[in-house]
C-alpha cells in the first residue's frame, strides 16, 4: 500500500538530492542534514526566547504592550531577536516535516528500526505544543484567535469540568490564569522536547546535530536576513469584545486551526488522532522478514572495540569474556537493534581476504554473507574480465541499478551496505591484479541508508578510521560513486601507468581527491537562489495568506452560561427515628438529595430559532452547575434576540425571558451570560 | 632458519596483550620452521595471510590499550603499527612472485619485521606501564 507513494517520494528526494549535493556540495548539501539542522534551529530558538523573556511580562495586560516595546523601542537587538525566534521555529516546523518525509521515503524506521520514527512523534507534537503557545502569549488578535480555538478545542475532551472557553468570553471574564499557564508551557515544552530531541538520537551513534560549519553560517545568513528584511511584528492588540475578520496566521503551526472551524473541535480531533495512529503505525506496515543480525566467531575476537566504535545503531557492546581465551572483553551484538548493515565487519581486523585458503571468519560476520562467500564471488566473477580496464563494483544495495559504465567489464560485489567492506577487500582486488580500478558505489552523497556506511568508507580510505586502505594502493584507481566522474574514472583507466603496489614505505594514506564541482559563482548563485527562496517562504507563511475567520459584515454572538438550578426534591428534616436508622456516620438532621434540575435553553433572532438545547448539571450526581456556550456568527445590523431559559423541572413555559433588539457593529462580540440572581445580562 | 625466541622482555604487562604476543611467536617461528625451498607458495602465502589478520587483530587490541591508558607516545606507536601492516602485504607480494621468492630472505626479512617492533615500540610501551604503577 505504501510502496508507491514512497517510492514516488524516494524519486523526488533522489533528484532533489542530486540538485543540491550539485549546488551546495555534498558536504554542505541541507537535505542530508535536516537533522542536524533541526538541532541548530532549536538552539536559535532557545538564545533568542532567553533574550525575549527577560524583557517579557507574564501578566496578561502587560504582555502585549512588553512585546511591543521589545520590538520597537529596540529594533536592532529586541526586534532582532524576536524575528529570529519566529524563523528558526517555523524553520523547525518545516526542517522537522521534511525530514519526516525523508526518512519514510528511504524507509530508514522499518520493523527494528522503529526507535528514530517513534521518539520523533513526541519531538513533533512538542515542537508545536511549543509553538502554539508561544503565539499565545503575545496577546494580539492572532493570540486572541488562538486561545478563544485552543480553547474551543480542547473543550471537546473531557479534561476540564467545564468549558475553558468560558474564560475568553470577553475582556470582563478575562483572567491571567491562563496566560500565566501558557506562558509556562511555553517554557517547559521546549525544555521536554529538548530531552525528547536528545532522546531520539540516542540510540544513533556519531548521531548529527551539527549542520556543517559553512552550511551553518549559510542559513544563520539567511534567518538573519528574512529578520531583518521581514522583521516579526505584532497583529493589532486583543480585544476579547471584538473579534477581528481577518487574521495573519502562521500556517507552519496553526494550519488546523481554521478547520476548527470549519468541521468543528471533534473531527479535528479525529483528523489529529487518525494522522497521529497512522504515523504511529507506519514502522509496522508490512515488510519482509528481517535479515539475520551480524554474529560474533569469538575465534577471531580480541575484543578491541573497533566494531562496537562503527555501529552506526549502538547495537554493540564489549561484555566480560565468555570462553576459554585469556582476553578480557568480547563483542556482543544486541539482537534487536541490530539492522545487518554490516558495517562492523568492514571495521574487523580479521576481516580480510588475504587470509589463508577457503576457510576464515572474521570476528565478526553477517550470517547472510560471510566474507569468505565474498571472496569466492569475486574471484569467480573477474575470472572473465579482460583488457585495461577492468573493474570491480563493490555496490551496497541500496546504491539501486548500476550505469552502463559501471557494468562493462565489471564484477560487481553486492553487500548490505557499503561500510561493509573491509579495505583490504580493495588492496586484495590489487594485489591479485582481479582488476584494474574500483568502483565503490553506495546512495547519494551524505544519504547513506545506514547512516555512516559512506563516512567510514572515506575516512577508512583516508587513514582516519580504522582500518585504513593500505597507503599502497593507487588512489586514482578507486573512484567513489557518490563523488567521482565515473564516466571519466572508467574512461582513464586503462592508460593509468601500469599497476605497481609496495614500495611506498612509510607514506600515509591519501583521501580519494574531490568529485567534480561547479564553478563557486554558480554555486554562489545557486545557493542564493534555493537559501533566498527558503527564507521568502518561510517569511511569507509566516503570516500569509491571512485567515477570515469572519465575514465583512458578520457579528459574533455567545451564549456563555453557568447556572446552578434548584435541587429536584426539597430538602426535609429528618425524624429521631429516620436518623437512627442511618449508619452513624451518615446521619445528619435533614435529608438534602442533591440532584438539580436541568437546563433548558431557547435563543432566537429575529423569529428564528438559533439555538435549542438541555444541559445537564454537572457533577457526579448531578449537582454542580449548569454551563453552557455556544458560539454563533450572526450578520451585523439590528436585529431582534429573545433567550428564554427553563430551570424548574416544569414541563413548559419559561422561568427566564430576556428580549430586546440590539445593533451589531461588525465584527462585534455579543455575549449573553445569565446570573442566578438577576436572570439574564448582555452586552 | 633461526627462530624468535622468547625473551622476557617481550612482556608487557597488559594480559591480553601478552597473550597474543606469546601465540603471535608461536605463529611466526611455525612459518619459519616451515619454510623450505620445497614449500608450496600457496602453503606460506596462506601462513602470512593468516598472520596478516592476526597481528592486526593484535595491533588493534593494544591501541585499545594504549588509546584507554592516555599513553602518551600511542601515535607513533600506532603509526609504526600501519608501516607493519603494509610490509606484511608486501612480503605477501614478493612471495606470490616466483622471481622474487628467497626462503632465506623471506625468514630473515619476517623475524626482524616482527622482533623489530617489540624491541622498541612494545618495550617503550613496557617501560612507561611500569613507571606508571
Ligand atoms: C525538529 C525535530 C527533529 C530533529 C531535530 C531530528 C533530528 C534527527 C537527527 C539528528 C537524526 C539522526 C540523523 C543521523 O545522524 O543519521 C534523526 C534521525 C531520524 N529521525 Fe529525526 N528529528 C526530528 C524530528 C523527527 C520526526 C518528526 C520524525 C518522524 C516521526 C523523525 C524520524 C527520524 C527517523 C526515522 C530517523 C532515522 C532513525 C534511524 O536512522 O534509524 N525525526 N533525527
Ligand atoms: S572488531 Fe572484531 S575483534 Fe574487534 S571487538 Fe569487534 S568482532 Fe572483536
Ligand atoms: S550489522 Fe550493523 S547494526 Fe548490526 S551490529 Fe553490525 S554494525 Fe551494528
Ligand atoms: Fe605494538
Ligand atoms: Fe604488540
Amino acid at each position: 500500500m505504501t510502496a508507491n507513494p514512497r517510492r514516488w517520494l524516494r524519486a523526488t528526494f533522489g533528484a532533489l538530492e542530486a540538485v543540491c549535493t550539485r549546488v551546495f556540495s555534498p558536504a554542505w548539501n541541507p537535505l542530508v542534514q535536516l537533522g542536524a539542522i533541526g538541532w541548530f534551529f532549536y538552539w536559535v530558538v532557545a538564545v533568542s526566547g532567553v533574550y525575549l523573556y527577560v524583557f517579557f511580562d507574564t501578566g496578561i495586560t502587560r504582555a502585549y504592550d512588553t512585546v511591543e516595546a521589545l520590538t520597537h523601542a529596540q529594533p536592532w537587538i529586541g526586534g532582532v531577536m524576536r524575528s529570529l525566534h519566529r524563523y528558526a521555529s517555523d524553520g523547525l516546523v518545516a526542517v522537522a516535516l521534511v525530514h519526516l518525509l525523508r526518512e519514510f521515503a528511504f524507509a530508514r524506521m522499518k520493523g527494528k528500526r522503529w526507535f528514530g520514527w517513534i521518539t520523533g512523534l513526541p519531538v513533533l507534537m512538542l515542537i508545536y505544543v511549543s509553538g502554539i503557545t508561544g503565539y499565545w502569549l503575545v496577546w494580539d488578535v492572532l493570540a486572541q484567535y488562538v486561545a478563544v480555538t485552543t480553547a474551543e478545542l480542547l473543550d471537546v475532551l473531557p479534561l476540564f469540568g467545564e468549558p475553558i472557553s468560558r474564560n475568553f468570553v470577553n475582556q470582563v471574564a478575562l483572567s491571567s490564569r491562563f496566560f500565566t499557564l501558557m506562558s509556562f508551557i511555553h517554557i517547559a515544552a521546549p525544555l521536554l522536547l529538548l530531552l525528547f530531541m536528545w532522546i531520539h538520537i540516542h540510540r544513533h551513534a556519531a548521531a548529527r546535530i551539527q549542520p556543517a560549519r559553512g552550511l551553518g553560517v549559510l542559513v544563520a545568513g539567511s534567518l538573519l536576513g528574512l529578520a531583518i528584511v521581514v522583521p516579526a511584528v505584532s497583529q493589532a492588540r486583543a480585544n476579547l469584545d471584538q473579534v477581528q475578520a481577518t487574521i495573519g496566521l502562521d500556517w507552519f503551526y496553526l494550519p488546523l486551526y481554521p478547520l476548527v472551524q470549519q468541521w468543528g473541535g471533534a473531527t479535528v480531533w479525529q483528523l489529529l488522532g487518525g494522522m497521529l495512529l497512522v504515523l504511529g503505525l507506519v514502522p509496522w506496515l508490512p515488510r519482509g522478514t528481517p535479515a539475520p543480525v551480524a554474529k560474533v566467531n569469538l575465534l577471531n575476537c580480541n575484543g578491541c572495540g573497533r566494531c562496537v566504535a562503527d555501529c552506526p545503531f549502538g547495537a554493540l557492546s564489549l561484555e566480560p569474556r565468555s570462553d576459554w581465551q585469556k582476553y578480557q572483553a568480547e563483542a556482543v551484538v544486541n539482537a534487536d537493534r541490530c539492522f545487518s548493515c554490516g558495517l562492523c565487519v568492514g571495521s574487523c581486523p580479521t576481516a580480510t581476504p588475504f587470509r589463508s585458503a577457503s576457510v576464515f571468519a572474521a570476528g565478526i560476520e553477517l550470517p547472510q554473507l560471510p566474507l569468505v562467500t565474498l571472496r569466492e564471488q569475486l574471484e569467480k566473477s573477474c575470472a572473465p574480465l579482460a583488457g585495461g580496464d577492468r573493474l570491480v563494483v563493490f555496490a551496497c544495495e541500496h546504491a539501486g541499478t548500476l550505469g552502463a559504465d559501471l557494468r562493462r567489464n565489471a564484477a560487481v560485489a553486492r553487500m548490505p551496505c557499503i561500510g561493509m567492506l573491509p579495505p583490504s577487500f580493495i588492496d586484495f582486488v590489487f594485489s591479485r591484479r582481479l582488476a584494474d580500478g574500483v568502483v565503490i558505489a553506495g546512495c547519494g552523497a551524505n544519504s547513506c541508508y545506514h547512516r555512516l556506511g559512506q563516512r567510514w568508507t572515506e575516512q577508512r580510505i583516508a587513514g582516519q578510521r580504522d582500518p585504513w586502505l593500505r597507503a599502497r594502493v593507487p588512489r586514482e584507481r578507486i573512484a567513489l560513486s557518490w563523488d567521482a566522474d565515473l564516466g571519466a574514472f572508467r574512461k582513464g583507466l586503462a592508460s593509468l601507468p601500469v599497476l605497481r603496489l609496495g614500495g611506498r614505505g612509510a607514506s600515509k594514506p591519501l583521501p580519494l581527491p574531490a568529485g567534480p564541482r561547479w564553478p563557486v559563482p554558480m554555486r554562489a548563485i545557486g545557493i542564493a537562489l534555493l537559501l533566498g527562496a527558503m527564507a521568502g517562504i518561510t517569511g511569507l507563511l509566516a503570516t500569509s495568506p491571512g485567515w477570515r475567520q469572519l465575514g465583512q459584515d458578520e457579528a459574533v454572538l455567545q451564549l456563555s452560561i453557568r447556572h446552578a438550578t434548584a435541587t429536584k426534591v426539597e430538602c426535609k428534616p429528618l425524624t429521631p427515628q429516620q436518623m437512627a436508622e442511618l449508619k452513624p456516620n451518615m446521619r445528619r438532621p435533614v435529608d438534602c438529595p442533591r440532584e438539580r434540575w436541568p437546563v433548558y435553553l431557547e435563543l432566537e433572532r429575529d423569529g428564528q430559532l438559533l439555538y435549542r438545547g438541555t444541559h445537564e448539571p454537572s457533577g457526579l450526581w448531578n449537582d454542580g452547575a449548569a454551563t453552557v456556550f455556544r458560539t454563533f456568527r450572526i450578520p451585523a445590523g439590528p436585529q431582534s434576540i429573545v433567550v428564554r431559559m427553563r430551570d424548574s423541572g416544569r414541563a413548559s413555559g419559561f422561568d427566564h425571558v430576556h428580549s430586546g433588539t440590539i445593533d451589531l457593529e461588525p465584527g462585534q462580540n455579543f455575549v449573553i451570560e445569565f446570573r442566578s440572581g438577576e436572570g439574564f445580562t448582555w452586552h | 632458519m633461526t627462530l624468535i625466541a622468547w625473551r622476557e622482555d617481550f612482556t608487557i604487562g597488559l594480559p591480553d596483550v601478552d597473550y597474543e604476543h606469546r601465540e603471535l611467536v608461536s605463529m611466526i617461528n611455525a612459518l619459519l620452521e616451515s619454510l623450505g625451498p620445497d614449500t608450496g607458495v600457496p602453503q606460506i602465502v596462506a601462513a602470512l595471510g593468516e598472520i596478516h589478520a592476526r597481528i592486526a587483530l593484535h595491533f588493534a587490541l593494544e591501541e585499545r590499550d594504549m588509546h584507554q591508558l592516555h599513553y602518551a607516545a600511542a601515535a607513533e606507536h600506532k603509526d609504526d603499527h600501519e608501516r607493519l601492516l603494509d610490509d606484511i602485504l608486501d612480503i605477501i607480494d614478493t612471495v606470490e612472485s616466483p622471481l622474487d621468492y628467497d626462503p632465506e630472505a623471506l625468514g630473515d626479512r619476517l623475524s626482524r619485521w616482527f622482533t623489530g617492533h617489540f624491541r622498541t615500540h612494545d618495550a617503550r610501551l613496557h617501560r612507561w606501564l611500569v613507571g606508571r604503577s
